[in-house]
């Protein structure tokens, strides 16, 4: 025990004295938090959409304003044939583009069946999607102006009218769904890079060689590698948490000690598989390599972005081992909903069954000969 | 009298895949001996040594260490001090803080590092470097502040790999000196040296040559078995390689 307050000690003053740890300790979640929270977003705004209309009726004029009077859409003239609106959305310059047959308003007089044809850019699939939904909103829209025009009362056209209550992110702000998760993205920075890539530095430079031939136990070096990045690693979170507080004004609906309790245990996870990596490794660059693949995967499979329970059964199985998944899922469900102990209770047990595990791998994985 | 062993080796070997780095080595070390272990690059002497202190294992042969089974290298790491090849201080911690990490890991108390601090720092007359940081130390210094850390917890045998490379000649009869008076002290040193006229300061000598031991003897006993003038004229005629793979 003595043993490991000298070995923290002089991993305190190394901290300390290196000053590109302090100043990376400072800018990471400055930056992360400022630049990933507002610019990650699904929400869609001002796609380009093209309009070909053939018909040239007050109609279609009407469609087209009410269409240009939306917030996501930017419309311009396209050309009159097909070919011409495929290379619009080749070359980018429509995300969609609307078809409007000239015999639109016939249609709409009740001569023939009123039809439109809209062309997607579907190389974003959420992206296609999101664009179809509000433009056949909008037409849907119209199309009840147009049955009202006719003189039919509202309440006589028959259909189940749906309204939304948007619980938990009421505005449907995405800074809202991101920010729990850019707070997930700094703990992994500061645990995998920064404690990782002390240790490989140290076989690197030799002076580890020098610890192996000491009778220093292997968990009193691990623990001492661990201690100091779990201490920086919080004071980093509530950093980030503060900065996004005062930048986005997140609402923070669940318990913070809780909140702090299992980004906790998560980084306990995440120094373990640092420091277990680079058991694996005998160079940075091999570190850093591994490091990037994992942090990688296990970032993109956590639900970040898209949620994991789409995901195909394999990879929801593999999010068993993945430690970000469960923060990811937990974050979201203290920050936003407001969930307490017992609503995670799961994720935080088997979360810490993971940062156990990692830990013990790593002391295990660790080599006093070379 | 029968002099004490404080090192025994016998029928050591270490392969890596199918290269044989130390090939049925045997011999043994005495109490207070300076023992060199010389060869060319590659001819095994870090091998051997590493074994010795723990930090690899024999492929096969029983090694003992301060009494002490191979087999159990943590224990032998507690009765050992290692300076190795490369430099092992840590750079960015003062000289004081070096000594304070060393003893610590060592199982000592602040009060008891203390005292002997500053005694050390006397002797290497390093008194008011202490709170000067590594970085900033000539590599000469390094190399005897190094040597002196792997001696402070009072080990029964130190191993030094290579220590004097890249130090200049004034600095090396320094170490030298400090060699002679570990020796005097009763601790066994174990030297592995590419200066020849470093191995005519060794009590005995042992000439490695691709994985074996080709000899070993007092120098002067060498010198005259194999006639030649100086170690380095013998290390020349028996060390050599004698075939160059292609």
């Amino acid at each position: 025990m003595r043993r490991l307050l000298f070995l923290l000690k002089k991993e305190f003053r190394q901290i300390v004295r290196n000053p590109f740890m302090l100043r990376a300790i400072i800018m990471v979640p400055l930056l992360q938090m400022l630049i990933l929270v507002p610019a990650i977003t699904f929400g869609i705004k001002r796609l380009d959409l093209a309009v070909t209309d053939n018909d040239r009726s007050p109609a279609s004029r009407e469609l087209i304003s009410k269409l240009a009077g939306s917030t996501f859409f930017k419309t311009t003239a396209a050309p009159i044939n097909i070919a011409g609106a495929g290379a619009l959305l080749l070359s980018g310059d429509a995300d969609l583009v609307l078809i409007i047959p000239n015999d639109f308003s016939e249609g709409l007089a009740g001569m023939t069946k009123p039809r439109l044809q809209v062309l997607v850019d579907a190389v974003n699939s959420t992206q296609a999607m999101l664009a179809w939904s509000y433009l056949t909103s909008v037409v849907r829209d119209y199309n009840m102006d147009v049955v009202m025009a006719t003189g039919a009362a509202p309440s006589a056209i028959p259909g189940i009218n749906t309204s939304p209550r948007y619980w938990y992110n009421p505005t449907l702000n995405y800074k809202h769904f991101m920010l729990p998760g850019v707070l997930v993205i700094l703990i992994i920075a500061i645990g995998l890079m920064l404690a990782g890539l002390n240790l490989v530095k140290e076989l690197e430079t030799g002076t580890l060689e020098q610890i192996n031939v000491t009778p220093i136990r292997k968990w009193e070096l691990i623990i001492s590698k661990v201690i100091p990045f779990f201490i920086l690693g919080l004071l980093d979170l509530a950093l980030g948490l503060t900065v996004g507080w005062i930048a986005f004004d997140i609402p923070f609906e669940g318990s913070i000690l809780l909140f702090f309790a299992c980004s906790a245990i998560f980084l306990v996870a995440v120094l373990g598989m640092a420091l277990f990596f680079s058991t694996l490794v005998s160079n940075r660059q091999q570190y850093l390599f591994v490091a990037f693949f994992f942090t990688m995967i296990f970032i993109l499979m956590s639900g970040i972005f898209t949620p994991s329970e789409s995901m195909p059964r394999w990879a929801q199985q593999f999010n068993w081992i993945n430690p970000v998944a469960y923060l990811m899922r937990i974050n979201r469900m203290v920050m936003l909903k407001g969930a307490g102990f017992s609503d995670i209770a799961r994720d935080m047990g088997l979360l810490s069954v993971l940062a156990m595990g990692f830990i013990s791998l790593a002391i295990r994985g660790y080599r006093k000969r070379a | 009298m029968e002099r004490e062993k404080v090192i025994e080796v016998r029928d050591l070997v270490k392969r890596f895949g199918s290269f044989t780095a130390n090939d049925r080595l045997t011999f043994d070390v005495y109490r207070g001996e300076i023992f060199g272990f010389l060869g060319a690059n590659g001819a095994g002497k870090t091998t051997a040594m590493r074994i010795l202190c723990g930090l690899s294992r024999p492929t096969s042969g029983k090694v003992t260490v301060a009494g002490i089974d191979s087999h159990r290298p943590e224990e032998i790491k507690k009765r050992i001090g290692y300076m190795s090849q490369r430099f092992s201080l840590y750079e960015d911690l003062t000289v004081n803080e070096n000594i304070e990490l060393y003893g610590g890991i060592y199982g000592m108390t602040m009060k008891e590092i203390r005292p002997r601090r500053e005694e050390l720092l006397r002797r290497l007359s390093f008194t008011g470097y202490g709170n000067t940081l590594i970085l900033a130390l000539p590599l000469g210094l390094r190399q005897k502040l190094a040597f002196a850390v792997a001696l402070f917890h009072e080990p029964e045998i130190v191993f030094l790999d290579e220590p004097t490379s890249g130090v200049d000649p004034v600095t090396r009869r320094q170490f030298w000196e400090m060699i002679y008076e570990t020796a005097s002290r009763g601790i066994t040193v174990f030297v592995t040296t590419h200066y020849m006229d470093e191995a005519e300061y060794c009590d005995r000598i042992t000439i490695m040559s691709e994985g074996r031991i080709v000899a070993l003897d007092t120098p002067s006993a060498l010198r005259q078995q194999y006639g030649t003038a100086s170690v380095e004229e013998l290390f020349v005629k028996i060390a050599r390689p004698q075939r160059i793979n292609a």
